[in-house]
């Protein structure tokens, strides 16, 4: 085996609707405010899911120039601004030509307005008139090529998609990166700006969405047993993932070890997961041994508990197959999304900065919304309603996307940090 | 497991739809020809564009390869995913057992499900939000065509898209190559489909001015190199291949098409649509392609370039060559752009060049570019494979992409000797 360095997390970026700025939105998130309400970014007539979690009072000048402004989509601003504030965070200044620290900025579905726009206008008026632009704007790599052009990021560069686990596996490969010894640094997570007239159409024809238009602020219900589908959120979550040695060497401030990823495939359907739960349980195992750690030693799960009804069950069962029935009885347990909502490829990028946060500060944000524990959700130790303080030596964030791709995170307390 | 430990990665299997035919057999016979597959767009009306032509993949029917249901429940791109995927299965022999676990699945792409984005955007536009598919995001997001490709074989490894536009089926492999390595799966699927053949991506494109307007010569049109080149052919593919360990491979008998042996990859941080004219960051990737094989740039034998036929990248790219491998070496090294002959199939074609460079090293045959008549002057200094396939002695090769957005990606390949390693 080679010699692998440690990964660690020294910086967090968070653009989100709960807030712009991890710490905005980790007070938000310990306080278990929902961001939750009508959409405000179109026109919803005609649309039978009206709300979402928007990121509010967000003004992408505040993190990029003017000119460079125009040339992004939304998605993109979100990408760049998270990676600036992670990078500040991490106060870390990339020096040279930026070789050795590169970028994985993950999304779930890439430039949503932009190419509505675009494709509009190119059914309106015709090939001749089509805008320079509208490839390089669109294609769901871009956030990544902006980020490390904004940022002098010059090492790897990447871009994976996979539906909701998009954000996790792009952390996971980007740790793996650094292990394999070519980059220092990665700037790492996903983003998602969604709350278009076309993806929500196309979201809620799938059945997925919640439909409580009335109430916004209480739909996203993870493990209630009213639940009827998630809210579907914007915004960008990007963490900084240094080798151990590269942190300590530059004295940085250590947030925790990313210690496991773990990958696998359910191979089951396009949308549902395997009711099994096995190839979930198949990841968090491998995120475990990656990490060298047992399943007894898990403190904390954050969960991929998008409030689907399909969904979280099965989740549930599979974390207490991982750990046992008699363990998962005192394994924490909450989903952020009844919070931020379900940020697709952002997902795992605002879970990361929110475990890493609570494997930091020993307080776990909680899920909140359950009037009525699901009793098919039962057997773990949910964290509902307000945050616990509580010692998280060890813990996972979990997400599953769409088409069976499973991604799992292990996060550690790092002793010495 | 080599001396310094690590785990080998090879080539076993090749699987491709693309414009040169269907299957590992019929792409070599055309590449070896030096065939053009390039023809008038037939994927949608473009009868009255300024672009009319691309490298489409004729003759390509999903249910040769898939269930009627489940080709209805699949864009074009994860047709030509799975597709790929099955033929490279079958090509390596490697038996699926019954649970999938350990192999998995990396299928790049550029523009996704871009041919049901858009019809369905249409039908929101013209009839309204509640009229729009409720297969709309499983047939156009970016991860089905590897989501469908561990459905339909059953594969459940690690399986992600990786989407790094140009460079993205370059990337898919050398990703692929470290999950083997660090010990995650014992073999992947890795590759990309992609049709980009589509009016939104023509017509961006075009307004890019990246494409070639030869409609009256679509043969002749991709010229990369060439002095009157004047722009690349949309193409579309599935070109997949099966990495698995060396040992496992040797193990089972199976035919090695070469090894994987090193993976370079770097960002240009330089502009969204242009390369670094420097090539600084192209030649990083290059070098740490070599390196991460224990190569130096004198054991290169063969490259198979990027070569977008766009005037400043060719140039820039030979620049690059010459740079980072010395004059010397670059005076003797082969290079070929075979998107002469099958087009840019975007976020497919890394993998299409990399089997292709793959079966350049086993059969012992340089595939040429075509069309390559006179020489642009700003592009001499390497040994262009110019026109006609050539007998060579390839041990090792690089096959190169280099992405929208500054994604570079380079692959090193090497030739196994028998019982060697």
């Amino acid at each position: 085996m080679r010699d692998e360095p440690r990964v660690v997390i020294t910086g967090l970026g968070m653009v989100s609707p709960l807030g712009i700025g991890w710490r905005e939105a980790w007070e938000a998130a310990l306080a278990g405010h929902s961001a939750a309400g009508p959409i405000t970014r179109f026109d919803t007539s005609g649309h039978a899911c009206r709300i979402a979690c928007e990121v509010r009072d967000f003004v992408a000048e505040d993190f990029v120039d003017k000119r460079s402004v125009r040339r992004m989509d939304r998605v993109s601003q979100f990408a760049v601004a998270a990676a600036r504030m992670a990078l500040e965070d991490a106060d870390l200044v990339i020096e040279g030509d930026g070789a050795r620290a590169g970028t994985a900025i993950s999304t779930g579905n890439g430039s949503s307005e932009s190419f509505e726009e675009h494709h509009l206008s190119l059914l309106e008026r015709g090939p001749e008139r089509a805008s320079p632009l509208m490839v390089p704007v669109t294609i769901v790599s871009m956030s990544a090529g902006h980020v490390s052009m904004q940022l002098g990021l010059r090492g790897p560069s990447s871009c994976v998609v996979t539906a909701c686990a998009s954000g996790n596996h792009g952390i996971g490969d980007a740790a793996a990166v650094i292990r394999r010894g070519v980059a220092d640094v990665m700037v790492a997570g996903g983003t998602e700006a969604g709350v278009t007239a076309y993806c929500m159409a196309s979201l809620d024809a799938t059945r997925a969405l919640s439909r409580r238009n009335d109430a916004p602020e209480t739909a996203s219900r993870p493990f209630d047993v009213g639940r009827d589908g998630f809210v579907s959120a914007e915004g960008a979550g990007i963490v900084v993932l240094e080798s151990l040695e590269h942190a300590r060497e530059r004295g940085a401030r250590i947030i925790c070890e990313l210690s496991g990823y773990g990958a696998s495939s359910d191979a089951y359907h396009l949308t549902d997961p395997d009711p099994s739960g096995r190839w979930q349980v198949a990841a968090m195992n491998m995120a475990l041994e990656r990490a060298g750690r047992e399943p007894h030693e898990v403190d904390y799960v954050n969960a991929h508990g998008t409030s689907t009804p399909a969904g979280d069950p099965v989740e549930i069962g599979a974390i207490r197959q991982l750990v046992g029935d008699e363990r998962a009885r005192d394994v924490m347990v909450s989903s952020t999304k009844s919070m931020h909502g379900h940020g697709m490829g952002a997902a795992g990028g605002f879970e990361a900065v929110l475990t890493a946060l609570a494997v930091r500060e020993g307080r776990v944000p909680p899920t909140i919304n359950v009037d009525e524990l699901d009793e098919a959700c039962g057997g773990v130790d949910h964290v509902l309603g307000e945050a616990r303080e509580a010692r998280v030596d060890l813990a996972l964030s979990n997400s599953f996307g769409f088409g069976g791709h499973n991604a799992v995170l292990a996060f550690s307390s790092v002793e010495d940090a | 497991m080599s001396d310094n430990g690590r785990v080998r990665v090879v080539m076993t299997g090749i699987g491709v739809v693309c414009p040169l035919g269907i299957g590992r057999e019929e792409m070599w016979r055309s590449v070896v020809e030096g065939r053009s597959g390039a023809g008038l767009i037939t994927l949608f009306d473009a009868s009255d564009w300024a672009v009319r032509i691309a490298c489409e993949a004729h003759g390509f029917e999903p249910t040769d390869f898939m269930h009627r249901r489940a080709a209805r429940r699949m864009d074009r791109y994860a047709q030509l995913a799975v597709a790929a995927a099955r033929l490279a299965l079958a090509d390596s022999g490697l038996v699926i057992d019954h649970d999938g676990a350990g192999i998995g699945a990396i299928i790049g792409n550029g523009g996704s499900g871009a041919i049901s984005r858009e019809e369905q955007h249409r039908v929101m536009i013209e009839r309204g939000p509640d009229r729009v598919s409720p297969l709309t995001i499983p047939l156009s997001v970016a991860n089905m065509g590897a989501g469908q490709v561990s459905i339909e074989l059953g594969l459940r490894g690690p399986v992600t898209a990786v989407c790094t536009a140009c460079a993205a089926g370059t990337d898919a492999i050398g990703n692929a190559v470290e999950i083997i390595r660090r010990g995650d799966a014992r073999a992947m699927l890795a590759g990309g489909g992609d049709t980009l053949i589509t009016p939104f991506f023509v017509a961006g494109f075009d307004a890019m001015r990246v494409l070639s307007h030869r409609n009256d010569d679509p043969a002749g049109a991709a010229r990369p190199f060439d002095q009157d080149r004047d722009g690349f052919l949309v193409g579309e593919a599935g070109a997949v291949v099966v990495l698995e360990r060396m040992e496992d491979a040797r193990a089972r008998g199976a035919h090695i098409i070469c090894e994987v042996a090193g993976y370079g990859a770097s960002a240009d941080g330089h502009h969204i649509t242009d390369p670094d004219p420097t090539g600084a960051a192209q030649a990083r990737a290059v070098k740490m392609a070599l390196d991460d094989a224990g190569l130096a740039p004198a054991d290169v034998d063969h490259v198979n370039a990027h070569g977008g036929a766009s005037q400043p990248g060719d140039r820039a790219e030979v620049k690059m060559l010459q740079a980072v491998l010395g004059e010397d070496v670059a005076a003797r090294v082969a290079v070929s752009a075979t998107k002469s002959m099958h087009g840019h199939c975007m976020g497919a074609t890394g993998a299409l060049e990399a089997a292709i460079t793959g079966l350049a090293i086993k059969e012992s045959i340089l595939p040429p570019t075509i069309n390559l008549h006179t020489v642009d002057p700003e592009c001499v200094g390497v040994d262009h494979v110019a026109n006609q396939a050539r007998p060579a002695d390839i041990r090792v090769a690089l096959s190169a992409s280099y992405g929208l957005g500054g994604h570079n990606a380079v692959l090193a390949l090497t030739r196994t000797e028998n019982g060697a390693g």
